[in-house]
């Protein structure tokens, strides 16, 4: 398949967007139902791109990024899928475009390991993030959003590029150097796992106190028995957060209570004691 | 963190009701959620830069902005299509000058339960009737099937954008007035449930585990840890990091040495990690991957169970043997 330069610039286009809109804005451009057919008609055979998006989305629909799981990056594996669909003539049946699906894979994975890449990146920047706010720089906070976008834009461009060039002898090399590293990745996997544990730890800071550290063990202990249990697992946070507006509402009421109390008795309060 | 976020804005007059512009271009930004979406603090840039048209309404005071914004950083994950539900509560907390550790414990208490609200309603729901529907369109060459997706998916998102947002906002400036009478107590019950629900996130969203398999008789540290407190790396390494950032470590310090740890610690085998690459046969590699130093040996999956259909034909096999042999045996029904 010739693939004219206007070609390349289109699919950079598209992957730079829906590297995008994964996270962000609509969240169903990047789709497969929606991309697929885009990048098909890019590419000179529109309907074939339809048969690749609805295969691709029936497949995807079992693996959401739910919880912070990322499972292979469905946008890359989108738009390679039909690169190979069209550039290797497939029929245009869901059984046709099969094997196209699977040429995809080493891709979606490199998809993901960009988005890895980049949230891990990105934490580091949050250092910034701290001191635009400190300074009040809504510019500042603004730039960092737009540079997450182009980096994440970026990458998922070059890559479907490459892709579109390397075709599947490239696909076969990013294994390949996948299997060889894939402690690293694993590695960045369970720091970027680990990170947010930063995060609570800051909230902890700001509302810890000693006679807080029970609350804590208490909100982990629901959480674990909620999550045991497969009935109650889908609503873990949401039970967790039932028990604590219960026992937080008890503490407001009673102390409440003690305060007017004070109020209103101080001066035999008061007595009792100088009496004792 | 040199700055130090102070417990009280320095302007306590309760600022005026935001106008329909200002909560529309909110709910605007509010898609760009995730725009800055970290492993360190997830959300929190994102939802700082959407909630900024509002607080520089709220906050004139140049000092009370930048303890507003400094303090929007906070850890965050909620469900991207829900998160007006959150801006509109905050936005009356801070419209009405609550103390920051209120709107902080707030905010991560109701941003919290959502996210699982949000899974349940638009991935697991949402998402697979619509696109489940429409992909068989598509796989009939028709073009219908994506755009009625886009439609359906859309209309439905900004509906609930829209109207979380001027309903929670509504709610909570109705809310906060009864408080501000007793903002003391109200703080500390604020800090009680966002205590609770940090604990609960400890266990929900800790997914950090070891790999580890030794001896001779294969033992899976993981599993004897489990049998010591489930989650409990998870709950050590945030104590960790909590006296450590207490010692003065700057976040970056902390999330630098999470990722030498996790490297290091995946060179030997020790943690689990998913590195998504399969073999030659297309299964998943062993363990998630293979370590650079392999000094134990992760065991082979136990051989499947036989499926039903199996089991029957070996169960057929011997009532026929034993049937040619003479015996008189039968098959219940």
């Amino acid at each position: 398949m010739d693939i004219s330069i206007i070609q390349a610039i289109l699919v950079f286009v598209v992957a730079f967007i829906m590297g995008i809109d994964q996270f962000s804005f609509l969240e169903s451009l990047y789709q497969p139902i929606v991309t697929c057919p885009i990048i098909g008609a890019i590419l000179g055979n529109f309907e074939l791109g339809i048969v690749v998006g609805g295969a691709y989305q029936l497949m995807q629909i079992g693996s959401m990024p739910i919880g912070g799981a990322q499972p292979p990056n469905a946008i890359m594996g989108g738009i390679m899928a039909t690169v190979f669909a069209v550039s290797l003539n497939m029929e245009a049946t869901p059984e046709g475009v099969g094997a196209a699906l699977g040429l995809a894979v080493p891709f979606a994975v490199f998809g993901q390991y960009a988005v890895t890449l980049t949230f891990t990146f990105m934490s580091g920047m949050m250092a910034k993030a701290d001191k635009y706010a400190e300074e009040a720089n809504v510019k500042g906070i603004r730039n960092i959003n737009f540079l997450e976008m182009g980096v994440l834009g970026c990458l998922f461009g070059i890559l479907a590029v490459a892709g579109l060039y390397g075709g599947t002898a490239l696909g076969e090399a990013l294994q390949d150097f996948a299997r060889d590293f894939s402690w690293v990745m694993a590695g960045l996997d369970a720091a970027g796992g680990a990170m947010k544990f930063v995060g609570f730890a800051i909230l902890m800071k700001v509302m810890m106190s000693n006679e807080m550290w029970g609350f804590l063990l208490a909100g982990f202990v629901m959480a674990l028995l909620c999550s045991a249990n497969s009935s109650t697992s889908g609503a873990t946070l949401l039970l967790c957060a039932f028990v604590g507006v219960a026992i937080a509402l008890y503490d407001f009421t009673t102390q409440t209570k003690i305060k007017q109390n004070a109020g209103a008795g101080a001066g035999y309060v008061g007595g009792d004691q100088d009496g004792i | 963190m040199a700055y130090n976020i102070p417990d009280r804005y320095q302007d306590l007059t309760p600022a005026p009701q935001l106008d329909k512009k200002t909560l529309n271009k909110m709910v605007w930004l509010s898609c760009f959620l995730q725009a800055s979406f970290n492993y360190e603090r997830m959300q929190s840039c994102g939802w700082l830069w959407g909630i900024l048209p509002g607080l520089q309404k709220i906050h004139t005071n140049k000092e009370d902005l930048k303890a507003s914004m400094a303090h929007n950083l906070d850890f965050l994950n909620t469900h991207p299509f829900l998160v007006t539900f959150v801006m509109g509560i905050v936005l009356s907390l801070e419209q009405n000058k609550a103390d920051t550790k209120t709107i902080r414990s707030v905010r991560i208490s109701a941003a919290g339960p959502l996210g699982g609200i949000g899974d349940a309603l638009f991935w697991l729901t949402l998402v697979p009737i619509t696109a489940g529907l429409t992909a068989n369109m598509a796989m009939d060459r028709q073009i219908i099937g994506a755009i009625l997706f886009l439609l359906i998916f859309n209309v439905v998102q900004f509906i609930v954008r829209f109207g979380l947002m001027y309903w929670s906002y509504g709610l909570g400036t109705k809310a906060v007035t009864l408080l501000t009478a007793n903002a003391k107590e109200f703080t500390r019950a604020a800090s009680i449930l966002g205590i609770f629900v940090v604990g609960g996130l400890i266990a929900n969203y800790g997914s950090t585990t070891v790999r580890l398999i030794v001896g001779e008789t294969q033992i899976n540290i993981q599993s004897l840890l489990d049998g010591v407190l489930p989650k409990l790396i998870p709950l050590l390494i945030t104590l960790g990091i909590y006296v450590l950032i207490k010692k003065g470590w700057t976040p970056v310090r902390c999330i630098i040495l999470i990722l030498v740890v996790g490297i290091v610690g995946c060179a030997f085998g020790i943690w689990s990690g998913n590195s998504q690459v399969t073999d030659e046969n297309g299964n998943a590699l062993l363990g998630g991957y293979t370590p650079l130093v392999e000094w134990y040996e992760y065991p082979e999956p136990a051989p499947a169970e036989k499926t039903g259909q199996e089991a029957w034909d070996a169960v057929n096999a011997v009532v026929e043997s034993l049937q040619e042999a003479g015996i008189d045996v039968s098959m219940p029904e």
